[in-house]
């Protein structure tokens, strides 16, 4: 037991420090490349200095520059981080309100068949769309502002997460359900005390799933007025040549997906500690 | 209060490809309240399929099944069942499980709490209430399965094949719990073994059943487990023991 313990602290060590090298050498690299001038105009190749200061810059105030005595805030009126969490707040509330419908409409459908088979073909269709695909339309219907860009994520987040449930639900062993009727159950009393707490691996597993298909689509959704946000900035700083800042963006977006993916995976070891054990 | 069981002109077929495969035939059975019987046969002779039956897992395709005088139309909380695979959930602790049937029933938490404990403690498992089902050994398991049915106040309690899975140490520790337990509650029990020594060991009662289609070909009075005053170990000595499972291996071979 203690051995297992100590392998995989030496593992997760050299784990590390593998990372830790790995990172050390690719910003070399990088710096070399940018700093040779290979490519011209020399501003298509920022050097890591130059991301960070436009990353600083973007989260303070400054002054606009170019012999202007005018002081700025951030980029585009909004600090990176505010940009960061106005996606971030898309994000939450179309998953939010994806699983308010998901993890519902999978119960049913995977506990009731002539359910599961009527509406499972639509949510299949749904999810093999593209929500790139849909968007114009959500824009025609719920307007330029956050609407459509919430309903988009919505409709993103919740297929994965009622199929997720489906497969819970119908993952749930003969017997657990007998032993609950047996002891007494009532239907209802057996959905929320045996077949929820039994899918909850899978629906927590659907929630990742939803979850890194939202950030995704999120700042997709954000070519479209999508300022603040930290997808618009990113696309809008390259349109205009700022290609310090895009790369700030694009490490900000990346990392803050990890990040999110940590966070789920964290709330699944406290949630469910019981996965892969029973 | 115990209830008996009555089973009446029972058969069952599994539908299969190219018809109906016959599995139950004509099974008339009459358990009293507080009897254990025990029921042993083969794999695959059916005998779990009357224990699901019974349980109202399974609808007979002909034939009735009453218990304490109602007749069976699904599962209900007076037929405990402690099945061979515990099926503990792994989202609660030991005590809640047990705790579970008392919750379904609405009794407040304090209280039911109290009676799992109190469950716990007749199976010898009161240092292991906060800890979850799979942090259990196999043994402990089925001790808290137990426990959870007995902690639902069934009429009659079913077991399929229970400790089936277990090694023959803990199987006999078990099995000698199980006659203290029954001893102590005088719940009618119903239990299902294909091992003979276990059918004759336990029961007050042994059955066999034939091979497919299932028919009860053996039905005994058997004094052991009733008598308290003989130590299990001797009891597995007596030459009477012995005697008894001879007859029944022989119901069984036929």
């Amino acid at each position: 037991m203690s051995t297992t313990h100590v392998q995989t602290t030496t593992h997760g060590v050299r784990r590390w420090a593998g990372l830790a090298v790995s990172l050390g050498v690719l910003v070399a690299v990088w710096w070399l490349v940018a700093a040779a001038d290979l490519v011209e105009p020399g501003y298509l190749t920022p050097t890591p200095k130059e991301v960070w200061d436009a990353f600083v810059r973007a989260n303070t105030y400054h002054p606009i520059g170019g012999g202007v005595d005018r002081v700025v805030r951030g980029e585009e009126h909004y600090f990176l981080w505010e940009h960061l969490l106005v996606s971030l707040r898309r994000i939450g509330l179309g998953l939010l309100l994806g699983a308010a419908v998901g993890v519902p409409l999978g119960l049913v459908m995977g506990t009731v068949r002539w359910v599961g088979d009527l509406v499972g073909p639509y949510v299949d269709f749904l999810r093999s769309l593209p929500p790139l695909a849909y968007i114009g339309f959500l824009v025609a219907w719920f307007g330029i502002y956050d609407t459509s860009k919430v309903w988009l994520l919505v409709l993103a987040a919740f297929p994965p997460i009622t199929l997720a449930t489906i497969n819970g639900v119908r993952g749930v062993r003969e017997d657990q359900l007998n032993a609950a009727r047996s002891l007494g159950a009532s239907g209802l009393q057996l959905t929320t005390q045996v077949v929820l707490p039994a899918a909850l691996p899978d629906i927590l597993s659907g929630l990742r799933v939803a979850v890194g298909f939202a950030w995704t689509t999120v700042v997709a959704a954000e070519l479209v007025n999508g300022l603040p946000g930290i997808g618009g900035l990113a696309y809008l700083s390259g349109t205009q040549n700022k290609i310090a800042l895009s790369v700030a963006c694009i490490l900000v977006i990346g990392l803050t997906a990890i990040a999110l993916d940590a966070v789920i995976r964290t709330i699944e070891r406290l949630v469910v500690p019981w996965r892969g054990k029973a | 209060m115990s209830k008996g069981i009555n089973v009446a002109g029972l058969a069952h077929q599994f539908r299969a490809r190219g018809g109906a495969v016959p599995a139950l035939d004509r099974i008339d059975l009459e358990i009293e309240p507080g009897e254990l019987v025990t029921l042993a046969g083969p794999s695959g002779c059916g005998k779990t399929t009357l224990l699901r039956m019974i349980a109202g897992f399974v609808a007979p395709s002909q034939g009735s099944i009453v218990v304490g005088g109602t007749p069976v139309r699904g599962p209900g909380p007076d037929r405990g069942v402690v099945f061979q695979q515990p099926t503990l959930y792994p989202w609660l602790d030991v005590r809640r499980n047990v705790a579970l049937g008392p919750r379904l029933r609405g009794i407040g938490k304090a209280e039911r709490l109290g009676i799992a404990d109190r469950y716990l403690a007749l199976v010898g498992l009161a240092d292991a209430a906060d800890r979850r089902p799979y942090e259990l050994s196999g043994g402990m398991q089925q001790r808290a399965q137990i426990a959870r049915v007995l902690a639902g106040d069934p009429e009659v309690v079913l077991m399929d094949e229970p400790y089936g899975a277990l090694d023959a140490l803990t199987r006999e520790r078990l099995q000698n719990e199980l006659l203290t337990l029954w001893r102590e509650t005088g719940k009618t029990i119903l239990f299902i073994t294909h091992s003979v020594d276990e059918a004759v060991f336990l029961g007050s009662r042994v059955l066999v059943m034939s091979p497919r289609p299932g028919r009860i070909v053996l039905d005994e009075q058997v004094p052991f487990s009733s008598d308290a005053s003989l130590a299990p170990d001797e009891v597995r000595a007596l030459p009477a023991f012995a005697e008894t499972t001879a007859r029944v291996r022989v119901a069984i071979a036929h």
